[in-house]
């Protein structure tokens, strides 16, 4: 009996609780940190996110400013700049974009590749992504002196974009930039820029979140004065809509454009002041439990 | 004689061990589980199939534990916004379930419908459920089945009234595990 006793102890003192059992067989996958910056901007700069395979974004931004005019007529706002773009996903990690602007008259394309995604604990501690651009500048040129052929039109733009999600509510972005831009109005700016960008997000709610974005341009050209582009907004996800609003002093949308000639300080005068309002909507053309099959 | 008896019953006890195994504890380790949402708006289903459940045939208990960003969703986007805004998975990674399957017999071999009582944990909240569920017990070991229903509201799961109306108040979530010995 005695012993009948003792083997029913042992068995019970052995006897692990189920969920400890769970704990220890749970596969230590190296788990990617979800939404970084969950879109693909920050505010005016992209941001680390890609979309992934089969999914299309089109992506139209808007920028309202107005004036120095001390009366004005004009509904809503003086001017008006807008950029459509669209940007599909070729694989989980490479997207796609071409997109064009009406005020300054570039049409873009892009390639967006993240190369190292941000995970776990033992994981790589941020995130990289590298892009490229090219855009063409179709806008007609009226000085006679300044050569514009096709590649001194075309500027392109390289960016090494690295973030880090800190915590659960803010997210950081380093951007160091190299853009190439012939079309120059002096013989004395240069043609190649070079640029630090630096990007906040932090989340407000569930839904919504508060960004700031800070260009700054080392070599700026000498011809007339530039600014370092600067925006804050709040960024806003409604499902498969995702709204970014912000105020900016850049004017322009493609990344060449707003790191050479951002004219206007950021300030709360006119023209300096742009309200700038972006609306993603994600179109998924692809079913993702349809491939598991 | 009482040794006799004692002796009789732990070489019992260590034969049964051996045969039949319903002492012993059996696991799923690529349990699946997905839910459904459905209203006017969008249909929403998401899988995981990487849902670990363990049941101690002797204690007739079970559990179940899942990681709740290794839900696939149709849309890449949905497991963001899941994930992010809705179940906060960096905070609240796992759904638990720890209960006991009641009036369970492990010997009975084929189909058998049982209540499971127990608690289920997610996104910080727990809550007491009841669950029927299809067990079948034949040669390649037991298999757990079944569907329920639950509310969104309860697991105090924050959803913008703007978009109240794309996920159902709801859910349905379906189970399927398919269980093996397990060595300690």
């Amino acid at each position: 009996m005695l012993a009948f006793l003792l083997l029913t102890t042992v068995r019970c003192a052995f006897s692990q609780d189920l969920l400890d059992i769970l704990e220890s067989e749970q596969q230590d996958t190296t788990r990617f940190i979800p939404a970084t910056f969950k879109m693909t901007r920050i505010a005016v700069g992209h941001s680390t996110e890609v979309r992934g395979k089969g999914i299309l974004e089109l992506f139209v931004a808007n920028r309202f400013w107005n004036t120095p005019a001390e009366r004005s007529q004009s509904f809503v706002a003086d001017r008006l700049s807008s950029r459509i773009a669209l940007e599909y996903g070729i694989s989980d990690k490479l997207t796609f974009g071409v997109g064009a602007t009406t005020f300054d008259g570039l049409f873009d394309a892009h390639l967006k590749y993240r190369m190292l995604q941000h995970s776990g604990a033992k994981g790589l501690p941020f995130t990289i992504t590298l892009f490229q651009n090219m855009s063409y500048n179709s806008s007609p040129i009226v000085n006679q002196a300044i050569a514009d052929g096709f590649s001194d039109r075309a500027a392109f733009t390289s960016q090494l974009l690295l973030s880090k999600k800190i915590s659960k509510d803010f997210s950081l972005q380093v951007s160091p930039t190299y853009s190439n831009k012939s079309l120059a109005l002096a013989e004395e700016d240069p043609k190649n820029f070079f640029a630090v960008g630096l990007g906040a997000r932090y989340k407000v709610g569930g839904h919504l979140s508060l960004v700031s974005e800070y260009y700054h341009t080392l070599n700026p050209i000498k011809s007339f004065d530039t600014f370092d582009t600067f925006a804050i907004g709040a960024n806003w996800e409604l499902g498969d809509i995702m709204l970014q609003f912000m105020l900016t002093n850049a004017v322009n949308m493609v990344e060449d454009a707003f790191i050479a000639q951002t004219r206007n300080n950021f300030n709360f005068r006119n023209p300096n002041l742009n309200f700038g309002f972006n609306a993603t909507y994600v179109f998924h053309l692809r079913n993702r439990l349809k491939k598991q099959k | 004689m009482v040794r006799i008896i004692a002796v009789f019953l732990i070489a019992f006890l260590n034969f049964s061990d051996t045969d039949t195994d319903t002492d012993g504890k059996v696991i799923a380790r690529q349990g699946k589980v997905s839910f459904f949402s459905h209203t006017s708006v969008e249909d929403i289903k998401a899988e995981n199939n990487q849902v670990l459940s363990v049941i101690d045939l002797k204690k007739k208990e079970i559990a179940v534990s899942m990681l709740m960003n290794a839900f696939i969703f149709e849309k890449a986007l949905m497991r963001e916004h899941f994930n992010e805004s809705y179940i906060e998975s960096d905070i609240y990674p796992k759904a638990v379930f720890e209960g006991e399957i009641i009036d369970f017999d492990p010997v009975a071999k084929g189909e058998q419908t049982r209540m499971v009582k127990g608690l289920f944990t997610m996104h910080g909240v727990s809550k007491e459920l009841e669950i029927k569920i299809r067990i079948v017990n034949d040669v390649s070991g037991y298999v757990v089945s079944g569907t329920f229903e639950t509310l969104v509201k309860d697991y105090n799961i924050n959803i913008p009234p703007l978009l109240a109306g794309n996920i159902a108040k709801s859910i349905s979530i379906d189970f399927r595990f398919e269980y093996e010995p397990y060595e300690d």
